[in-house]
């Protein structure tokens, strides 16, 4: 059997100690405590959503009466949610092409190109990573308004290829890379462009993944700026569906129970698919500024 | 062929590729400005404006500032938003330091807890409040009255209750994000060499010694940047109260950029104030921004 490596505090020899052992003890108890608290809500409203309205308002028990599969698919045929997943689908797809292509074509002008005068731009970029996004989206509505773009996907996929944060991993990443083998891709006669999709892109696999991870799911659970463009319409992605069913109570509490499940399901298949990415690059990239 | 000429052959060729170089970008460029840097300014000069609709009446100086700041609700959000930012120092800020220990320290299964720790923070936000809606609630088939009744408590209303509203919203936040911000300390804690803990460990330093004296100095710095992004992006908070309880009971929970919401979008569709109120939350934060910095670079000096 392969010998763990420890790295932590408590070293392999400190455990013949008895109170060692007892804190130890207590260490993997606290562990186990965040499991719990970290994994019972989730648990819970998968139960609560087997629960038919009557139950849910009143039943004093946390498991439901039956496992009647029944009263999820008959809440995703009532509200047509499949209509909403389909329209998630899209404006998640446009998002993330739109987070990779165009912070990817900034990050490689500011991070390998460095074309006279780019440091003025990278210090803004640098700037807006401090500036919170939700400040401005009055006026960023107003001007989508102006341009005829509410109700259209066009807008929020575009917002996605403008993420100063993104950008700046970009950045960093791309300046890592050797630059020999751009240097040799220049004298092979390849233009800047051919470059980035023949030979940036393809090294960038790692940074593509991570930001590619975080703007699904940045696009999936977005409903602030998506509630305001797509409201009323046919595009309303399922967090716009969601968020107008809590703000207009136009659905029953254990109707809301299944939509939330609903709305839960692609992140968690996602995590399960991406753990090791998020939990080991992610970290490495993740301290924002 | 001259030097001369050489040069202005190499200069032109430069010219040719910072020129094609700031056209690869413009596409970015142009998106950064319409997205990020335009509406900024345009938040600015909108919260000097009388507005109707999209469109700017005539300048007003500060007025929107005025009537903003008069308003009972102006003060009550502004305290209230000061309040978030205390408890989720108060419950929010050591608890990820403390996971990242003992996730660290945990032998076998550490992969195991470091990805439990991260999944909340892949849950839509939207999602999260509401199913903790459910978990406060009221009545007895609320999870925790009925958790509660297991011990032989009789069940106890959450929400409409003033001085429990903001740290219950700050529990449900640290919920969701205490976890993702453990696996950052990690990540730096892991930085530490084992060495140290064993050369620490021959000199009789006991393992709460080595915490104290190795493992948090280590992350000291992380921590002041950490707490710095914490206070900006809990400043910021603005659906949390929105969804779980409109800003009550009787503003209780209101937030600052809640109120922003509500001048813009809450039916009385004015721009002109929710940019005052916009301005304000980024002046606030630009200031805390320049305290940071200010204290980070002394300390650098320091080091």
């Amino acid at each position: 059997m392969k010998k763990v490596q420890r790295t932590g505090v408590i070293r392999e020899y400190d455990l013949h100690s008895r109170s060692v052992k007892v804190l130890y003890g207590f260490v993997l108890f606290l562990c186990l405590v965040m499991t719990v608290i970290a994994l019972f809500p989730l648990i819970w409203v998968c139960l609560a959503g087997f629960k038919d309205l009557k139950e849910f308002v009143s039943s004093t028990s946390l498991l439901p009466s039956d496992f009647n599969f029944g009263m999820f698919t008959t809440t995703w045929d009532q509200l047509g949610i499949a209509k909403n997943y389909l329209n998630s689908l899209f404006s998640v797809a446009g998002s993330v092409v739109c987070a990779i292509v165009f912070n990817g074509l900034l990050g490689y002008g500011l991070g390998i190109l460095k074309p006279k005068g780019y440091g003025v731009v990278k210090k803004l970029v640098m700037l807006s990573l401090l500036l919170p996004t939700t400040i401005s989206i009055v006026p960023l509505f107003m001007n989508i308004q102006k341009l005829g773009l509410g109700n259209s996907f066009l807008p929020l996929w575009l917002s996605f290829g403008a993420n100063a944060m993104y950008v700046v991993l970009f950045i960093q990443f791309f300046e890592s890379l050797p630059h020999s083998i751009i240097e040799a891709a220049r004298i092979d006669g390849a233009n800047q462009l051919q470059t980035f999709f023949s030979i940036v892109l393809p090294l960038s696999k790692p940074i593509c993944t991570v930001i590619a991870i975080f703007a699904v799911n940045a696009a999936w659970s977005d409903f602030l700026l998506p509630y305001l463009v797509l409201r009323g319409g046919q595009l309303q992605t399922v967090m716009v569906r969601l968020f107008v069913f809590s703000t207009e109570q136009t659905v029953n509490a254990d109707t809301m129970m299944r939509s939330v499940v609903f709305s839960m399901i692609p992140p968690i298949i996602l995590f399960f698919i991406f753990q090791k990415q998020l939990t080991e690059n992610a970290v490495s990239v993740g301290i924002k500024g | 062929m001259s030097q001369t000429k050489v040069m202005r052959k190499l200069s032109g060729a430069r010219f040719a590729e910072n020129s094609k170089a700031w056209l690869i970008m413009l596409p970015s460029l142009i998106l950064m400005l319409f997205f990020v840097w335009e509406p900024l300014f345009e938040s600015v000069r909108m919260s000097l404006y009388k507005t109707r609709n999209v469109e700017l009446v005539r300048y007003i100086g500060f007025d929107n500032y005025i009537s903003v700041m008069g308003k009972d609700d102006f003060i009550q959000a502004l305290l209230n938003t000061f309040s978030y930012t205390f408890w989720s120092l108060i419950i929010g800020f050591l608890l990820p330091v403390v996971l990242a220990m003992i996730i660290g320290e945990t032998r076998r299964s550490k992969g195991i807890f470091r990805t439990i720790a991260y999944l909340p923070n892949m849950l839509p936000g939207l999602a999260v409040i509401i199913l903790w809606s459910s978990f406060f609630s009221a009545e007895k088939s609320g999870v925790l009255n009925i958790l509660l009744s297991t011990i032989g408590v009789s069940p106890q209303t959450y929400l409409t209750r003033a001085e429990w509203v903001i740290p219950i919203i700050i529990i449900i936040a640290t919920w969701k994000g205490a976890g993702a911000t453990a696996l950052i300390y990690m990540a730096s804690m892991a930085g530490v060499s084992p060495e140290l803990y064993e050369a620490a460990a021959i000199d009789g330093a006991t393992v709460l010694q080595r915490v104290w004296h190795i493992l948090l100095p280590s992350i000291r710095k992380l921590m002041g940047t950490l707490l710095i992004l914490q206070i900006i992006s809990v400043f910021q908070i603005m659906y949390e109260p929105m969804v779980l309880t409109k800003g009550g009971p009787d503003n209780a929970s209101l937030s600052l950029m809640q109120l922003m919401w509500q001048y813009a979008f809450g039916g009385s569709m004015n721009y002109g104030k929710a940019s005052a109120v916009a301005v304000i939350v980024t002046g606030i934060l630009l200031v805390m921004t320049l305290i940071h910095s200010y204290f980070d670079r002394k300390e650098s000096s320091w080091d």
